[in-house]
């Protein structure tokens, strides 16, 4: 505790509103309307080392956009994010699998994709498979997997290969009921791990009470409170329910 | 024709030049500048073409009596000028926006293509392996593909249409070789950002990559394709000389070519929808003006030096059939002015591609 995981000063991110143009478009519609849509409205925090911060929100204000520019996915119109030179993932539904490629490619290239080397992963892909339970689906195209073997798939990745910041966006809840009791304890024991950084997106009010040590609330891309993680949940659940 | 050949020489290489300064500087330009920059680039190239012309022993120019092999060597040598000039007076005059950009940028495709170079392979091998996974004739199919295509082809062009050039199987081998592994990078290079939205969006890697790793896996195939056509070689008995070597560069500026070409449509292929419709025109055009079926001297006149100098893949393809076939060496001139403008045009697809790399990003 006490060192520096993650600053995000003053950061702003817009989504430009535009559709795909055509050519036909372009020639006589000139001038297109460039709306700007701010999903993210000058939000300064930070997060200590080893410490778990929950986010909530209601939905469309901006906690996913958050976690994919902390990720790196893309860089913020204003401000900045200084993970110190950290290793960073997400974990979101669907994380990007090729779908004409088997799980077992799939597990190394996005593995890779972390920032993991060949070997590296190589050296997990095994544990990751036993993990995800899949069994002989693992050579099959993705294309051909349920949506619940598509998302334990995802999680067993991130989950097994271990970055210093963890970015859980709301899949805690993905698989069988077994699977989810498998899920939340691997994702317990990465917690309790002091090395490891967390960021967790959820609904759920006990998970984000059990797990959490601090909560960030976020209204219309702002910042509402953040503090104790009983304190900003009671507000919330008052501020929902009203 | 003199006419025409005439006015392009003289207006196309200040438009491409002007065009090609106002890109670089985002389109910040005002009104009274961009005047001045046409002008400017105007006098400039023509007086350093003029000044070259004067050089080499050329006295009292008029269009009249000019030639028509000359007035294309005007004006390829305008358009190459064209084309690299507003990039060196950016440099030098304006810092803060190309030499800083270059510095960083090209710092950062260093970085970034030895940080991802295994992905690459691995993303290359894999797609490889899927392709022939299911089928019962496994890599094979990379062999008996292409000579099915060169039989079609040398079929329908060497009887029906009768040419009769020496060696027509392996000439029609290494037209369509060089072709198809143009023609599948340019067309997927369109589709690259929109087809791969699923890791684009949930995972940062450069975006050339991707393109890199298809190139990757199209070269694999055009390799295989060589040896094909080695082996033939040696079957037909076509005498071998030292030449053969300048394979190597020539392949070398058909991968930078393509991959100019690649990134600066990927950028576009994201925004313009019917993108693919008209590459797949085009290309198909191309093909035709490129002879990989028959050699460029079946066009008309002036023609047939005008597309084998300016269309890149009819000189590449021709320069590959003379090392090979013919036993002589490319020009020099057209292959080096065609690697600066590759290089430049490499230069700004990259660049463009990281300056927009978040918007693709949030794309969904």
């Amino acid at each position: 505790m006490g060192e520096c995981a993650i600053d995000v000063k003053n950061v702003s991110i817009y989504y430009r509103i535009l559709n795909g143009t055509s050519v036909r478009k372009s020639v006589w519609e000139k001038k297109q309307r460039n709306l700007m849509h701010k999903a993210i409205k000058g939000l300064s925090f930070s997060v200590n080392s080893g410490e778990v911060l929950g986010i909530v929100g209601k939905n469309g204000s901006g906690k996913s956009t958050l976690l994919r520019s902390i990720a790196g996915i893309f860089a913020p119109n204003e401000g900045v994010i200084d993970l110190h030179g950290h290793t960073v993932s997400l974990m979101a539904l669907g994380i990007g699998f090729i779908d004409r490629l088997s799980g077992r490619e799939n597990i190394v290239l996005s593995g890779m994709l972390l920032g993991f080397t060949e070997q590296e992963v190589e050296d997990k892909v095994q544990e990751i498979i036993d993990f995800s339970e899949l069994g002989e689906f693992i050579d099959r195209p993705v294309a051909t997997y349920s949506s619940g073997m598509y998302s334990k798939l995802a999680f067993a990745i991130t989950a097994m290969l271990e970055t210093d910041i963890m970015l859980v966006d709301e899949v805690l809840s993905v698989g069988d009921s077994r699977f989810q009791q498998k899920s939340f304890t691997k994702m317990r024991d990465l917690i309790m791990d002091v090395n490891t950084t967390v960021l967790i997106v959820s609904h759920s009010m006990e998970t984000l009470k059990e797990l959490c040590d601090r909560i960030l609330w976020i209204h219309d891309g702002a910042m509402q409170e953040i503090g104790e993680t009983e304190l900003v949940l009671q507000h919330y659940a008052e501020f929902m329910n009203c | 024709m003199f006419i025409l050949l005439g006015t392009a020489a003289t207006l196309l290489p200040p438009l491409i030049a002007w065009g090609e300064h106002i890109y670089l500087k985002h389109g910040e330009v005002s009104g009274k500048k961009r005047i001045f920059y046409f002008l400017f680039y105007f006098v400039f190239l023509h007086t350093f073409i003029l000044g070259m012309a004067f050089c080499q022993g050329v006295r009292g120019l008029t269009i009249r009596t000019m030639t028509i092999d000359y007035e294309i060597k005007h004006l390829g040598a305008g358009l190459v000028c064209a084309f690299i000039a507003p990039f060196f007076y950016c440099f030098i005059f304006e810092t803060d926006i190309l030499a800083a950009g270059v510095k960083g940028y090209g710092r950062r495709v260093l970085v970034d293509i030895w940080k991802y170079r295994q992905y690459v392979v691995r993303s290359a091998r894999a797609h490889l392996r899927e392709e022939v996974a299911n089928s019962y004739l496994d890599w094979l199919w990379w062999v008996i593909e292409p000579l099915c295509m060169m039989m079609i082809y040398t079929l329908v062009f060497g009887f029906l249409f009768g040419s009769a050039e020496p060696n027509f199987a392996i000439f029609v081998f290494i037209g369509l070789t060089m072709w198809t592994f143009f023609s599948r990078n340019v067309s997927y290079g369109v589709t690259t950002i929109l087809a791969n939205r699923s890791i684009v969006t949930r995972v940062y890697l450069p975006k050339y990559m991707l393109l890199i790793s298809q190139m990757l896996l199209n070269g694999f195939k055009m390799l295989i394709s060589f040896g094909i056509v080695f082996f033939m070689m040696l079957l037909f008995r076509v005498p071998m000389t030292c030449h053969i070597v300048w394979v190597i560069p020539l392949i070398f500026e058909l991968f930078l070519f393509t991959f100019a070409v690649g990134t600066i449509l990927m950028h576009f292929g994201v925004y313009v929808s019917d993108l693919s419709y008209i590459i797949g025109i085009v290309l198909n055009m191309l093909m035709y003006l490129s002879g990989v079926f028959y050699s460029m001297e079946r066009f008309p006149e002036p023609f047939d030096v005008l597309l084998g100098k300016f269309n890149p893949l009819a000189f590449l393809m021709n320069s590959t059939r003379d090392a090979l076939l013919y036993g002589s060496m490319p020009e020099w001139s057209v292959y080096f002015s065609w690697l600066c403008v590759s290089t430049v045009m490499a230069c700004i697809g990259l660049y463009t591609i990281y300056y927009n790399e978040n918007a693709y990003a949030k794309i969904s």
